[in-house]
């Protein structure tokens, strides 16, 4: 493994905080390449020191929340700000209403300390194959909205992951926000395994979303995060499960085809076989729990 | 141009100003610059917890935040929640319960109990767990300084 610089000082950068999104944009003009975006900065700071990142500038977005912050809801779609925090997203009721997958990761990465400044965005731009957020956002359908200086470009979840800690982030872009479609009815739930219940990295995570009437599942989607380059839609599970019985049996059976398309590696967390084995076992216990749910309503 | 930050913040409820360069972490300069050697720093990337301060009334650790992003905000270190003549409930708690054997990672875990004790008194024991996931102890176990946080709130164990 490598090993960490302890010592070594962050090499020294011009540090800008823009108070407008146009302010924002020209310094990004100018600076292109050579500028890295910090937002909760729990990320970019452990790069600096490890020097896998070296920025000639760092613009903090911190004077942007306004635009680029908050959790509300509009005509149907619960749009969630890029700078929101975990923290923001695991106290809020809209999350807890229509996203309720995304809430329970939310309330899960990392530790309390990260939580009060990690944001959202800030993880899909990181691009880690093991995102929390990205397989509720993935399972829910959900969106990306990116602004450049020539405008706007909209990105389902799983594109903006193009691999392992790379982002289909064009030189000058920023997410802005995260889209979901908030739909009562839409059940979602999310579950990781890893060595340890806190502080930690998901060795497998999955999330399911989906709908259950007259004993049927309608439109249903599963992700799977930490089993892939990036964070995937588990696509033959989720076409058998979508319009198929809403039991057990057939739970059983959607876990296996979820462990099917996963394409996991062996690492330092799981082996690949492991990965895939609890893939089924997660897929399984997750389908069955948002089935349960009709006992509680 | 690589130039230095003039900051303007709160550090344990006294105004600051200070022009420094921005390459360095809050952590260091809160302990190196600022004196308040209550901060640590164990790993450097936010796994341990011994660095945790308040930004803003929000448990952070210090050593994932760079110092200019401090600036027009609020810092509180554990030298700010109390004093050695007039310590805050949970500091007097630690002291009752022996909650301290190295003592390195215990101004991180203050904080987080501090903050814990003011915005949840009413958190069950895994509750509590969860959320002081974030301090790392490698002495106690844990178990005394929830007992700690017990007295402080004068509330018994309870797994919610």
């Amino acid at each position: 493994m490598k090993s960490f610089q302890y010592l070594a000082p962050i090499p020294r950068f011009e540090y800008l905080a823009p108070r407008t999104l146009s302010e924002a944009f020209k310094i990004l003009g100018v600076h292109g390449k050579e500028a890295a975006i910090i937002a909760g900065g729990t990320d970019l700071t452990i790069a600096l020191k490890e020097r896998t990142a070296a920025p000639k500038v760092v613009i903090d977005l911190r004077h942007l929340r306004s635009e680029l912050g908050g959790i509300t809801i509009s005509k149907g779609v619960l749009r969630i700000g890029a700078l929101a925090t975990f923290s923001e997203i695991e106290a809020s009721p809209l999350a807890g209403k229509y996203a309720n997958s995304l809430r329970e990761a939310s309330a899960n990465v990392g530790t309390l300390q990260i939580r009060t400044i990690a944001t959202l965005g800030g993880n899909l731009a990181t691009a880690s194959p093991a995102a929390d957020s990205a397989p509720p956002l993935i399972a829910l359908g959900a969106n990306v909205t990116i602004l450049g200086r020539s405008g706007n470009r909209t990105l389902p979840v799983q594109s903006i992951f193009t691999g392992p800690k790379r982002n289909a982030l064009q030189v000058g872009e920023i997410i802005s926000s995260v889209e979901i479609p908030a739909i009562e009815e839409v059940r979602s739930a999310w579950t990781r395994a890893a060595v340890r219940n806190e502080n930690v990295l998901s060795a497998v995570s999955v999330a399911v979303a989906t709908t259950v009437h007259d004993g049927k599942f309608g439109a249903s989607r599963i992700a799977l995060g930490a089993v892939a380059p990036t964070p995937m839609l588990a696509e033959t599970a989720s076409r058998a499960m979508t319009g198929s019985e809403a039991t057990a049996e057939q739970a059983e059976k959607v876990a296996a085809l979820a462990a099917e398309d996963a394409r996991p590696i062996s690492d330092i967390r799981a082996s690949a076989r492991y990965r895939k084995h609890l893939v089924q076992v997660l897929t399984r216990r997750l389908i069955i729990q948002v089935l349960s749910e009709d006992g509680l309503s | 141009m690589k130039g230095k930050v003039r900051l303007s913040f709160k550090l344990n409820g006294a105004k600051r100003n200070d022009e420094m360069e921005p390459n360095q972490t809050l952590c260091d300069y809160l302990h190196d610059v600022a004196g308040t050697t209550g901060v640590k720093k164990g790993c450097d990337t936010g796994e341990c917890g011994a660095c945790t301060v308040l930004l803003d009334g929000m448990p952070v650790t210090s050593c994932l935040v760079l110092v200019p992003q401090i600036d027009g905000r609020e810092v509180v270190t554990v030298e700010g929640l109390g004093k050695m003549s007039d310590p805050n409930p949970v500091q007097r708690a630690f002291v009752e319960h022996d909650a301290v054997q190295c003592g390195y990672c215990i101004p991180g875990m203050i904080v987080t109990l501090s903050w814990i004790h003011e915005h949840f008194p009413g958190a069950s024991d895994p509750e509590i767990r969860r959320l002081m996931s974030g301090n790392l102890c490698r002495c106690t176990g844990y178990q005394q300084q929830i007992e700690a946080l017990r007295t402080a709130l004068g509330s018994a164990s309870h797994s919610g």
